[in-house]
Parts: structure tokens; sequence; C-alpha cells
């Protein structure tokens, strides 16, 4: 029954014995009754139309005859429904008709019972009953062949293009992660509060990168699950983005070693970042480094299909258009019990795989192929990387080009000096003013600038570059900032060097920074004072270089402002009206008070009865109740209705504002009810 | 990993290391679809563009050749979403063409019914098209050629124009190549212009670009509208079209602010062609006045507005764009593409330098120092007055006065940007100067006598920029330009370029173009911007500071 050869069903069966998913029964082999509940129909369990069969099957035979006489329309029907699991909603079409009566296709396929209904557990859902679909496959399960795998689309490629697109983006990726992180280093990214990362900041990144948004999700997601990357608070305790410690031992190591490192973290990733920018159930995009953002199927999809494109003869890539859904099948055949993101997962990982250059072209790179083995592909990618150059190209438009990837150490001491100007296998750096005074901040000296580019190059330095870092030098340091608290300025230097040498003075931190005058670390409060008492005298200069003089105010304290005269009216006004509506309530509290009878309460159920009671006499009662906050009110109204365990009743106490005023009360929370006049 | 002289950066610059023995071959095979943005010393940068790989695409080439080119001569793996992204952008172009149709005149038909629908739909082009005939076939209202061209592009679906030209009333033209002959690169972009129909030919100030005008016109036998950009330009038109070509003096018109001739062949300014007057251009009339069969851009680069959108109710007419760079201050390349056509025609300088076609260039940048009262002055200024205030220092002076001095003999050019200025040096210096007041006829009195070699000095203002002819200047002297204007500085050396006769002994000119600019100013800044362009030109430029300039200061510099 089962479309496969003989010999293989019995391996198969023998296999499944074995495993104990199935025994020999007395009536024959039979499933686990677990194995059946776990393989319930349906089109992902790819037994389409395998549906319990009727109680009185017809041969197929019969069948078949009856399937003959079909109106092609029906006929369709009848394959569609099949092909989509064997159930449909029976919708508009009667049941229990002659063949004769039927209208419509659905309800000629009913007629001959080849829709019947599924049963009363699920109104209005009809099926195929299972003899009709074994009749139709001609008596068997399944409409292909279920032991030979589905073939894979492949298409060959040339060799030169997959082996440069793939060591390309390989370079490319962990440039980038570089890029990134080094960026982050310095202007580190704020995270959301559930440690993702925002739209804004994944957009920055990835101008910065120069990639799309998605490629730049993907670097993201890979620098942090191998362990890059990491949050932590920046100074006002907000959490950020930063690259880790072990990023720095990363940095140092040859490119082919930091590939490996990032390629083993994406295989073993659950991470989604393809999801990115989609909206997730709760419509809200999907952020970056968000923790819900994976899924468990995801590293298998990976090891699937790296594991199947590696299969392949070399040279052979899938082929475009038909070789992605090919790969996705040929996974639905090696797993059949995997979920319906599968064909999502699987063009996830095949398009990731090409942005980190496992894949070049759709063709498995192969030093991709060492790591699908277990193997360690740092080998096979170092020997195709190109080597790195140790020198750089200065040209008189003060730009250095690095034909070729840069020496790790020469390309950090470059950029301190040059700023990048183009990304790739080489690198274009720019000499700028503004570069140049960077190196000079962070303490390189003009020699040594001179001396490393002239060592790094190999051409004869260009005279305008000379002369660019002479001239920033020239200007570096002219302003200097420095932090003091307070001042003395006095046209009489010999005062000042006095005063600078005054024993007294040493607590004061004087600093002289021009002939006519000293800077002190203690401010002026305390500096004024022991000056009087060294014996100057000093007067206070103001921000707008005006000198006070005289004594220092006495303490005064702001007086504070005085209520006008129309806010006392008012005030007044507002206490009066307050007094009214207080002796108001009390009145009116009085006499409700003077009306309510003795017996306050109506013991249990007598509540709905007072209820009904007053809603026949059409009068008002006072109910306490419980309200939604568990708050214990009072209200007078007038009961319309009781049905339903609720009170519908007109609110006395609002029907001055709105004598409409309508509101539902729930019966078990009223407690009593009493009558009112 | 093959060994080629090309590095492909994944921001789509192509890196051409110069002294790779494969780099003449490799720069040959990418100069159909790269842009050459940069060529210093060692490394040449180009630059794949939209606009330069529909160019390519216009030029025939396809996206494999493209393809397999950057993959033979690269040194390193080529990005993949490069590749992907080349051809995608080369296959915009073309699904789109626009055709002439028997019955109804112009269409624009697609190869790709999606893109057609597209474009339907479009904001841009909504009101330029008619009647649909059929579901690949739309009726464009003939008026609106040119601006559906532009449209077009903007969306990023330029359309591949095949509705032809009109001959125009022909009119017989022929070069007169007596003792000259039309030299390798002008009868090349003579011709790749007339084989694209219409187009942009790039040349170096200098090369002969008005050369390349007159073999268009030979080609086209045609009545000629040329476009100039000023009134002077246009009489070095006309004595150059006499000189090398079978038209006569009657046969050439000119059409400016004064003289109003409309004659087979008519040479206009943009000024007078532009002016409006009550709202309306009352010049308009000249294009229609004759059945012109070829109109010629002179300086495409600086085509103002106003012309682009006239230009595009002339889209049956053939079209020649001169120009020595398509960079645009205002980014408008774009509108050049889709309106004058592409890129038909370019050559690097270097290589015509090297041919020996234009003069070698010696750039020096001469810094001033301000002294200490200048300093003040500028320090507190508006920050719109700081930039005159440093071009117009006097410190300048003794400097122009000292390069003058090192230079006696050789024809020297003193070019300036402030009419005051350049009065001052005029007076300290005993030369004559030109500016926009001068009359156009002593202004011609003064060239001819520079040309002739009767004036040796001679102060310009920035009248000088365009189109004029002194192939007897050696030394320009630049002492404020127009802020960090790249393409005047490539104007401006352009005045030198132009090969003398050679020497006695056989040696060439080399030209000296020095700048002078004050130190620690916005004139600095300046400077550097326009500098770069020329380091990027291939020309390496020294800076000195004045006092290095190696004589003892002038009586009267501080």
């Amino acid at each position: 029954m089962v479309h496969a050869p003989a010999d293989h069903v019995v391996a198969t069966l023998r296999r499944l014995l074995d495993l104990a998913l199935a025994w020999e029964s007395p009536e024959g082999l039979r499933p686990l009754s677990i194995v059946g509940d776990c393989l319930i129909g349906g089109v992902e369990a790819g037994v389409s139309g395998l549906r319990p069969r009727s109680p009185h099957p017809r041969p197929a035979t019969e069948l078949l005859a009856v399937i003959e006489t079909l109106t092609p329309a029906a006929r369709a029907l009848l394959d569609h429904v099949i092909d989509g699991g064997g159930s449909a909603k029976s919708g508009s079409a009667r049941v229990g008709l002659r063949v004769e009566d039927a209208e419509t296709p659905a309800e000629l396929l009913i007629a001959h019972r080849l829709l019947v209904p599924a049963g009363s557990l699920q109104p209005g859902l009809l099926v195929v009953p299972g003899e009709v679909g074994l009749a139709l496959r001609s008596g068997r399960t399944t409409v292909h062949p279920v032991d030979e795998p589905p073939a894979l689309a492949t298409a060959p490629r040339p060799a030169r293009l997959t082996s440069s697109a793939s060591v390309g983006a390989a370079t490319d990726v962990v440039r980038r992660t570089g890029l990134l992180l080094e960026w982050w280093g310095t202007r580190p990214a704020s995270a959301l509060r559930t440690t993702g990362l925002g739209v804004r900041e994944l957009k920055a990144t990835a101008a910065h990168l120069g990639i799309s948004e998605q490629e730049a999700a993907l670097v993201i997601e890979v620098a942090s699950e191998a362990g890059l990357a990491a949050t932590r608070a920046d100074a006002d305790g907000n959490p950020v983005w930063v690259p880790t410690d072990e990023f720095d031992r990363w940095r140092d190591r040859p490119v082919a070693e930091q590939w490996t490192v990032l390629a083993r973290a994406w295989l073993a990733s659950p991470r989604l970042p393809s999801l990115v920018g989609e909206r997730g159930p709760d419509q809200k995009p999907w952020n970056v480094l968000t923790p819900e953002l994976s899924a468990s199927g995801m590293p298998e999809a990976k090891t699937m299909v790296l594991e199947l494109l590696a299969g392949l003869p070399d040279g052979e890539g899938l082929a475009a258009g038909t070789g992605l859904p090919s790969l996705v099948a040929r996974i639905a055949w090696e797993r059949p019990r995997r979920p319906r993101t599968r064909p999502d997962l699987v063009a996830w990982a095949v398009a990731e795989a090409a942005v980190l250059g496992l894949v070049g072209a759709d063709v498995l790179a192969p030093y991709a192929r060492a790591l699908v083995a277990g193997e360690d592909p740092t080998p096979v990618l170092a020997a195709l990387l190109p080597p790195p150059v140790d020198h750089v190209l200065l040209q008189a438009d003060l730009t250095a080009v690095a034909p070729g990837p840069l020496e790790p150490d020469l390309a950090r001491r470059l950029e301190q000096v040059a700023d990048v100007e183009s990304h790739g296998a080489a690198t274009v750096y720019r000499f700028t003013a503004g570069s140049v005074r960077r190196a000079l901040d962070a303490g390189w000296t003009v020699a040594e600038i001179h001396a490393f580019v002239l060592a790094a190059s190999r051409t004869p330095v260009p005279q305008p570059l000379t002369y660019l870092v002479e001239d920033v030098a020239r200007s570096f340091g002219r302003l200097r900032v420095g932090a003091a608290a307070a001042f003395i300025r006095s046209d009489d230097e010999a005062a000042l060097v006095g005063l600078l040498n005054h024993q007294r003075a040493s607590t004061l931190g004087l600093q002289r920074i021009a002939p006519t005058v000293l800077i002190s670390s203690v401010p002026i409060e305390v500096l004024l004072p022991r000056l009087r008492e060294i014996g100057a005298a000093p007067v206070v200069e103001g921000p707008d270089g005006v000198v006070r003089v005289g004594a220092v105010d006495g303490l005064r304290a702001r007086t504070p402002r005085t209520r006008e005269a129309a806010d006392a009216a008012r005030a007044a006004a507002r206490h009066a009206a307050h007094v009214t509506s207080a002796v108001r309530s009390v009145r009116e509290g009085d006499e409700e008070a003077r009306s309510r009878p003795a017996s306050a309460s109506a013991p249990g159920g007598g509540v709905l009865s007072a209820l009904r009671e007053a809603v026949e006499r059409r009068g008002a009662v006072i109910i306490g109740f419980t309200d939604n906050q568990g708050v214990v009110a009072e209200r007078t109204v007038r009961p319309l209705v009781v049905e339903g365990g609720q009170l519908l009743a007109r609110d006395e106490d609002a029907a001055d504002d709105d004598p409409d005023a309508e509101r539902r009360y729930a019966v078990h929370r009223i407690s009593r009810v009493v009558p009112v006049g | 990993m093959s060994d080629g002289p090309l590095i492909v950066q994944s921001d789509k610059s192509l890196l051409l290391e110069v002294d790779h023995e494969l780099a003449a071959e490799c720069r040959k095979a990418i100069a159909p679809f790269a842009e050459l943005e940069r060529s210093p010393e060692h490394i040449h940068t180009y630059r794949l563009t939209p606009l330069g790989l529909w160019n390519a695409r216009a030029a025939g080439h396809d996206a494999e050749q493209v393809v397999d080119t950057l993959l033979t001569y690269s040194r390193y793996p080529v990005p993949h979403a490069l590749l992907v992204d080349v051809a995608e952008t080369m296959s915009r172009f073309g699904r789109l063409r626009l055709e002439k149709h028997p019955t109804h005149g112009l269409v624009l038909t697609s190869t790709d019914r999606p893109v057609l629908e597209e474009v339907l739909r479009a904001k841009k082009v909504a009101g330029m098209l008619g009647a649909r005939l059929d579901p690949d076939t739309v009726v464009v209202h003939a008026s609106e050629r040119g601006n559906l061209k532009q449209a077009l592009l903007k969306i990023g679906w330029p359309a591949e124009d095949y509705a032809g030209y009109v001959d125009g009333e022909a009119h017989a033209i022929a070069l007169a190549q007596d003792g000259w002959t039309l030299r390798s690169y002008q009868a090349e972009a003579a011709e790749s212009f007339w084989h694209g129909g219409s187009g942009v030919v790039v040349l170096p100030c200098g090369a002969g670009k008005t050369i390349v005008g007159a073999a268009a016109m030979a080609e086209a036998q045609a009545t000629t509208l040329i476009l100039v950009t000023n009134t002077v330009s246009a009489r070095q038109w006309k004595d150059e079209l006499i000189r090398r070509t079978s038209l006569t003096a009657e046969e050439i018109g000119e059409y400016s602010g004064t003289v109003k001739e409309i004659r087979p062949v008519t040479i206009a300014t943009y000024q007078v062609v532009t002016t409006k007057r009550k709202g309306v251009y009352p010049h308009l009339e000249l294009f229609d006045a004759r059945d012109w069969g070829l109109i010629v851009y002179d300086e495409v680069h600086l085509l103002p507005a106003p012309i682009f959108r006239m230009t595009a109710d002339l889209q049956a007419r053939r079209r020649l764009g001169l120009t020595a760079t398509l960079v645009r201050e205002d980014g408008r390349e774009g509108d050049v593409f889709s309106l004058i056509g592409p890129k038909r025609y370019d050559a690097p300088w270097k290589d015509i330098e090297a041919q020996g076609w234009i003069a070698p260039a010696d750039c020096i940048e001469v810094r001033v120092s301000l002294p200490h009262v200048s300093r003040m002055v500028y320090a507190t200024a508006e920050p719109e007055e700081r930039y005159r205030l440093a071009a117009c220092t006097p410190e300048k002076l003794g400097v122009v006065r000292e390069l003058v001095a090192k230079h006696a003999g050789q024809p020297t050019l003193v070019i300036g940007q402030y009419l005051e200025q350049l009065d001052e040096l005029a007076t300290a210096l005993d030369a004559p100067v030109i500016t926009g007041q001068t009359p156009v006829k002593e202004r011609q009195r003064l060239f001819e006598g520079f040309r002739s070699g009767e004036i040796g000095l001679l102060v310009v203002s920035k009248v000088a920029n365009f189109s004029i002819d002194l192939p007897s200047a050696e030394v320009a002297i630049q002492v404020s330009g127009s802020f960090g204007s790249r393409q005047e500085e490539a104007q401006r050396l352009g005045r030198l370029l132009r090969p003398g006769e050679p020497g006695p002994d056989g040696e060439r000119k080399v030209a000296h173009f020095y700048t002078i600019v004050s130190r620690d100013t916005v004139d600095a800044e300046f400077a550097q911007n326009r500098q770069r362009f020329l380091a990027e030109q291939g020309y390496a430029y020294r800076i000195i500071d004045a006092e290095d300039l190696g004589s003892t200061p002038s009586a009267d510099q501080v």
C-alpha cells in the first residue's frame, strides 16, 4: 500500500519494531497508540488524504466507476480536497441529497458519498473517506514514492564566480563586524528596555556599515552570539551595547580565525535576524537582539541546508528560482514533522549563509565544507585569502591607499593618523587636518608621524602631506584649557609674585598663568577671607567684569509673594460654596435616614426578591454594593429590569445631570436593598 | 587569485594601480562604464554609478561584459552584491524605448510589461503620456519627449531614445584642413558623438573642443546653433570656425546682447537666451528661427536651468555637449544625461598631456601669513565678510610682485575675483585690467595684444575663466576665487594648458600655476577644496610659505 518497493517497506517496518515504535499484536502489526496520535493528518504530515475509512468501504473498482461519472468540476474539486489534506468545510452545500438533486460539484460529491460528514464532534467538516483517497492513488497512501528523497534542482556555476563571491563575503563580514564593534566602543548603542536595539540605532548602524538594515541586523546578532558584544550600563545607568573584552582578543587574530569564530557562532545560533523589521503577532516590529527573536529549529535548519549543499558535486549550486523550493522539499522529506515555519527558516538560512560567506553564488565554499564536516575551516580559508600587505601608497591628494588587507597593527596605527574613506579588499585613507590633530591628541609627536608615514609608504611622501602635518602641529595647542575655581588679577606683577610665594597662601592652590593673572583651586568664598587674613585687599569682580565694592551683603531671604486681593475674594467665594454643599449633603443624608425603615438589609436571597418587587412597583431603592475596585458604596436607584444576574437601574443620584442615566449592577455584588419612601 | 591591476571596493569604487603592467589595458576596458573620479600619481579611482552604467548600455555594452571585465582584472574577490547590483542597474536601461510609430507618432514601448505599468502609475510622468495603444505601447505627447526622459531617469527607468532626429535644413560645411589636421582623439570624439546621435564629449581645457564641434558640424552638414557662455567666447568660436572650416564670415551669425543675427550657423550666448522680460523669454524665437540640424552646447557643465527646460523641447534635434568636466556644483549631471545625452567620449587629462596636446603644469600654493593687525580685523569680522577680507589682504600684493618679477619675460595672467583688489593690483603692477565692465572691443584688443606678446602681464577677473583662448599664457597667479568652486579651478588652469610652440631648443613650455592664499583663514580652507580637485586630476602641487619664495621681501611688505 505504501508507495515504495516491498523490501524498503519491510526494512522500514523492521526498524520501527527495533525502535519499539510498533509491536506485533495478535491482529498483526500495530503502532504504539501514542505514535498514531503524533501522526494526526494534515498537510504537514505528508500523508495527504489518509483519512479514516467509512464503516462499510466500497471496493476500489466500484469507487473508480463512480468517480468516472463525475462532472469535470466535481472531479477537480475532489482532487483539490485530497491535495489539501482530505477535509473540507461544508459551507452552504446541503447534506443528504440524492444524486439527481445535486446542484453544485460539492453536493454531487456528497451525494456520491465521496465526501462524508466527519462526525458530530466537528460539525460542518466533511472528509474524504480513506478508501476513496486510496483508490485514487491506485491503492497507495501517497502520490509520490516515499523512499526516494526529492532531488535538488541544481545548476553549474563558474568556479571563478563562486570562490570570489564567498571569500569576498567572508572578508566583508569580518571587516564589518570589526567596524561595528570599534564604532560601538567609542559610541555605545543604547539598548531598549527589552535589551533589544531600537530601530533608529539599527538604521544608524546600517548607514555606518554601508549595508542594508537586514544585513546589519545579521552582523549585530552574530557579533552578540559570538560573545563579542554585550550590554552594560553607561555613565547615566542606561543599558548600552558595547564590545566585550573578548573582542580585543578577537581583533588581534588573523582574518580566517576571526571568520571561524563568527561562522561557528552563527551555525549554533537559534536567532532569527531575518525577521527584524517584520511585524510580530502584536503588530510591533521585531527589534534586533530582542530575546524572543529566536527559534529552536533554526540551528538544525542551518546545519541541514549546509549538509545538503555539501552533498552536491563540485561547481554545482542551487538553481536560480527552483533551487530553494527543491531544498525545502528535500528537508521536508528528511524531517517530515517539522513545523509550518520551515520554508522560512530554510530560506533565511540560505540567505544568511550567503552574507556570511559560507555560500557563494549558491555553492558551498570549500572552507564551509570543512566547517560542516566538523573540521577546522581556518587553514582552508586562510589559503584563499589575499596575503596581508605591509605598505600603503601615498598620493598628492592626501590619500593613502592600502592595495590589499593591511596588517592589523599597521591598520590600527594608520587609522589614528588618517580617516578611512573607502572600505573593501583595499582601504583608502585620507589625511585631514582633523585626523592629524587626532593623532597629536593621542600623543604622537610630529617626528613620529613623519617617521611612521615614511616607513609605511612605498612611494615618496608628497610635499603637501608633510606640509599638512607641520601646519597642524604649528597650531596644535595654541589654545590652552584648564580648570580653576577663582582667579586673581592685578596689574602689580610684584604683588602677585609676593602672594604666590607667601607662606600662608600655600593651601590656596595658586598658579601663575600669566604675569598678571593667578588662578586658585579654592572657591571664591574661601579665597576672599583667606586673602584678607594674609593682608591683601581684594575686591570681587562680577561675571560682567564690573568691580563690586563694599561689604558682602547680609543674609536675606526672598520676600514671599503676597496673595492679591482678587485671589482672596475668589477663595472666600469658594469657601462659601464648600460650606453650602456640605450642609446640603448632611441634610439629604438626614432625610434619607429618616425615611429608611428599621430593618436595614434584606437577608440572603431577599436581595433578588426585593429588587423584583421594586421593579414591579417602579419604586426607588437604596442598594449597598461592592464596586469593581472593591469599595463598598451606596446608591439610590430605580430598578428597571433584573435578568441574567444583572440589575439594570436608573441612577437617581446621577439623575440631576442625566435623567436617563442607566447603569448595570451585578446582583451578586449587591449586599442589601432598602426601599425608599 | 589573479594579480590584476584593479581592486573592486564594496562601496562601488574601483582602484586602478597605474604602475601595473596591465593598467593601460584595464583602463580601456573599464572606461566605458566607470567614471574616473580621481587620478593622482599611483592609484586612480573610478566609480560605478547608475549613470555610468547606463552610459555603457547606451554605448552597447551589456552587464555580462562589465562583470567579466571586473572579474578579469580584479586582484581580489569581487563582492557578489556588487555584481548583482551592476547587472540589476544595467538591466533597467532600455526596458523602455521611445520610438516612432508609423501612425501615432512618438510612442513609449516596453519589453517588460510590469515596468510599463509601474511607470504609468508614477506621479512624475502623469500627463506626459496619452492613450494606450496596446499592452506594451503608450502614446507620448510629442512636446514631452525631453521631460519624459528626464522624469523616467528620476524614477530609475531611463528610456532609450530610438525616435531618431530630424535632418534639419541642409547646409554645406567642410573642414578646411590646410596646414593642420584633426588630432586622433578629436576625430574619435566627433565620430563617436555622430554614431551615438546625441551626447557629451568630455575633453580637458585646451584640448581643442571647438575643433570637435567643427568636425561634428561637418558631419551634420546642416544649419547649426551654437550656445556659448559669453560674447568673447562667441567671437572666438566665430574666428575659429572661419579658420578651420569652409564657412565664411557671412554664413556665421552672432546672437548676443548687442547683435541679433540669424544665419545658417548662429552663435548665441546663454545669457541672451535666458534673459527674461515680464516673465517670458523673448529670445526663444531663436530656437524656432531655423530648422536647426545640430545644436552645440559649449561648457555644458555650466548650462543654466532655463536652457535645460528649452532643451527638453528640442529632443528631435541632434545635440552635442562640450565640456572639460561633467562635475556640476549643482549636481544636475542626471539632467545632462537625459536631455543632452550620454557621455560619448572622455579622455583623461594626463593622457592628452602625455601625447603633447596640452602643456604640463606646475601648481604651487603660496601661503601668506597675515600680520597681527590683519588677523585681528579678520577675527572680529562678520562671517560673510571674512572670505573677502582674507582673499584681499594687501600682503598678497608683495607676493604677486615677487612672482611677476621671477617670471619676467613670460606672459603672465593675474586672476582674481574682487574688482577692488584687481584694480589695486593693476595699479601696483602697472598692468592693464580686464573685468566685466571692460567694453568687448577693449577686451579683444587687450587679449590680442597679450596673444601677440605686446602685453606681458594682464590682470583679469572671472570673465577670463571660460573659453578665452590665450595660448601664450605661461604663468597664472590666482589671488582670489569664487569660494571653493572646483570647476573654476579647472577652467583657470585650463587657461594655461594650451600648448605653445616648442621653444628653439625643442623644449616645451611648462605652465606655472600659483595660488596665493592667506594662512589660517577660510581662504585656505577653500583653497584646499580646489587643490584637492587638482591633485585628483593628477597635478601634483606644492605648498610653500611666502617667506620661502626665495627672494628678499619687497619694501612694502610688512
